[in-house]
């Protein structure tokens, strides 16, 4: 159960993401046969003033890492978009496979998969979302 | 068989059935085409329903859910047992004049594979300066021109009208689609030359996934009928609409008079090049290929070619390429015949025009048809770019460098669109660069002209992308990154076709 208000986005609430992400049998079950790490890439805009990245280490199921990214990384997939944007989803006014769909988002890699991994995406909509976070 | 077909589709649970008039068009063949009179408390409760069914399923929908009822309906429609497959063979060939061959041939077999769920462009927005350069997209490459100056941008629109025009079968149902991947509900203007596929195509949702459907009206009206055409653009957040100059005219002013934004695709010329490299053993090969993008649609489509360019230098002489041509386009009318709207009146002016040139000692031969179902002319009295009469006559000309061609086509680049080529790769970057700086959108394998690929850009601009933002970014796309291997797939299709034709029809 998280209690803290965390800030997003902060190493903080990255940590707390795998923690909680870890705790959803739902996510593990839509996300079973997934393998592959993800960089999430805020881009600044008017209320964010720097680039921040996260590093998430997606595999069947579990999060086997998640962290701050400080330095260079590379992942299978980068998905990246505005903070604005970013702060939508978590608020879950904006689903994610939409937002790439729209252009809301981009994505490197093959976006296909991602799309065919629609309701594991939507979990790990609602985990973040059950986050109290302060933007 | 008498039998009276609906043009039209929205929620049958609107109830509006009862306080319309419809008329009653006989078209021959037994077929009569119904359409509703509306009236404009109609059209608000049609509009009302399209939202609200919007609201409460599509915006609540998965996005997977969504992709795996169009594909439900793609593969519908792609079995020719199908039964709106089968209405629409039966009806279509009187509609629209053109045969059922090239219907079930050209337009179901080939054009749903664009709506399959693994083909829908679902690709996001492209960064234009990560474009900057022909770059890998799809099977193909695309490149990007001019600034991301962003003039209009709603990434929500409710609402997205389509006017369709007639001359591109099918176009209703890749509307209806599109809207469906950015949850929008949808009106349809169907054409007057074809108001019936695109009711059929609604139906077939409704059979699938009737909610989604009702998102959809699909509606049958004149040109003319202003009060209609200004009630739905009041009540739309963007049009795209296709025609040609007067269509561009009326609905600019009309997108003006309301502020909303157009999404235009209006009268275009395409054409093809061929490179001397593949004038030489394969110039049969290639006259195959090109007398299919000729024969395709009768040659109606704005990405139809209107003349071929052939390099000089090759074993085989772009006059000698024309004669080749003129057995190939035999062969190929055979396989995929005219319908009742052969144009041959058009023909026949083509072939007078050239004959008394050919007569008075003008660099130009013709090479007809015995039953004036097609005509090639080979020309070398002019280089300038002309247009067609259509109805498959197409004009051979000679040039000396295919990168002369740019040149001469710059002064209409802005009418330009498809260019179907047969040129080899190490020539055909540039060639294709120079293209895309004079106005060409799509260049295109000798023999594809007609067939888009879900990933390209549509007059420079996606599909997807353009039902949200306008900018001043004009794409230039190359179907293929391999185009030797790519033209030995076409002449493998473009043989299947005449080989199934010569066999007995199917069922």
């Amino acid at each position: 159960m998280v209690k803290n208000i965390v800030r997003f986005p902060s190493d903080e609430w990255i940590k707390i993401f795998k923690e909680e992400l870890n705790n959803n049998k739902a996510y593990e079950e839509a996300a079973k046969d997934w393998e592959g790490d993800f960089l999430f890439v805020i881009t600044p805009d008017e209320d964010l003033k720097k680039e921040t990245v996260f590093y998430i280490d997606l595999w069947h199921g579990k999060c086997r890492d998640a962290y701050l990214v400080k330095g260079e990384k590379n992942a299978m997939f980068v998905f990246k978009g505005p903070y604005s944007n970013w702060k939508k989803v978590i608020r879950k006014e904006l689903d994610p496979i939409r937002g790439l769909i729209r252009g809301l988002f981009t994505v490197e890699g093959d976006s296909r998969v991602i799309l065919d991994q629609a309701k594991a995406a939507q979990e790990l909509v609602n985990t973040a979302s059950k986050i109290p976070v302060v933007f | 068989m008498e039998r009276t077909i609906d043009c039209f589709f929205w929620n049958p649970n609107l109830g509006v059935e009862d306080g319309l008039d419809f008329t009653y068009e006989e078209v021959g063949n037994g077929i009569t085409l119904k359409k509703p009179i509306f009236t404009i408390d109609v059209l608000e409760k049609i509009i009302a329903g399209i939202k609200k069914a919007r609201q409460d399923y599509l915006l609540n929908h998965d996005i997977p859910a969504v992709l795996d009822a169009i594909d439900k309906v793609t593969a519908l429609w792609m079995d020719p047992g199908y039964k709106g497959r089968k209405m629409a063979r039966d009806v279509l060939p009187t509609v629209t004049g053109f045969s059922v061959e090239m219907i079930e041939s050209w337009g179901f077999d080939y054009f749903f594979d664009i709506l399959k769920k693994e083909n829908l462009p679902l690709l996001g927005k492209l960064q234009p300066n990560n474009f900057r350069e022909f770059s890998s997209l799809g099977d193909g490459l695309v490149k990007a021109y001019g600034k991301s100056y962003i003039h209009h941008s709603n990434y929500q629109p409710e609402v997205i009208g389509h006017i369709c025009a007639g001359n591109i079968l099918g176009l209703a149902a890749f509307e209806m689609v599109m809207d469906k991947l950015v949850d929008a509900a949808t009106w349809v203007k169907v054409p007057s030359e074809e108001p019936v596929f695109g009711a059929l195509y609604a139906k077939s949702i409704e059979e699938i996934d009737p909610l989604l459907a009702h998102t959809i009206a699909v509606l049958p009206f004149g040109s003319d009928n202003t009060m209609v055409q200004e009630f739905l653009f009041s009540k739309s957040d963007i049009v795209r609409a296709t025609g040609g100059e007067n269509a561009r005219k009326n609905l600019s002013e009309l997108a003006e008079k309301y502020k909303v934004p157009l999404a235009g695709h209006w009268h275009k010329f395409s054409f093809i090049t061929i490179a001397r490299e593949y004038l030489d053993s394969q110039a049969r090969e290639i006259a195959e290929l090109a007398s299919l993008d000729v024969c395709a649609w009768d040659q109606q489509g704005c990405f139809s070619p209107q003349e071929i360019f052939a390099e000089t230098g090759g074993s085989v002489s772009p006059k000698d390429f024309a004669k080749l041509l003129a057995e190939e386009m035999e062969t190929t009318s055979r396989a995929l015949p005219k319908g009742t709207n052969s144009g041959k009146m058009h023909v026949l002016d083509g072939y007078y025009q050239y004959f008394t040139k050919e007569m008075m000692g003008e660099p130009v031969k013709i090479f007809p048809s015995s039953t004036h179902q097609w005509l090639v002319i080979y020309d070398e009295s002019t280089t300038n770019f002309e247009p067609s009469p259509l109805f498959r006559v197409i004009r051979v000309k000679p040039i000396s460098d295919i990168m002369e061609i740019p040149k001469r086509v710059k002064p209409i680049g802005t009418f330009l669109q498809t260019v179907g080529v047969a040129i080899p790769h190490d020539r055909l970057i540039p060639f294709a660069d120079a293209m895309g700086e004079a106005g060409a959108t799509n260049i295109r394998t000798i023999s594809s002209m007609t067939l888009q690929k879900a990933w390209e850009p549509w007059d420079g601009r996606f599909p997807l992308n353009e039902l949200f933002e306008h900018d001043a970014v004009h794409w230039v796309s190359i179907d293929t990154r391999d185009i030797a291997t790519e033209i030995k797939t076409a002449l493998q299709r473009k043989r299947s076709i005449v080989d199934q034709r010569r066999s007995p029809q199917r069922k």
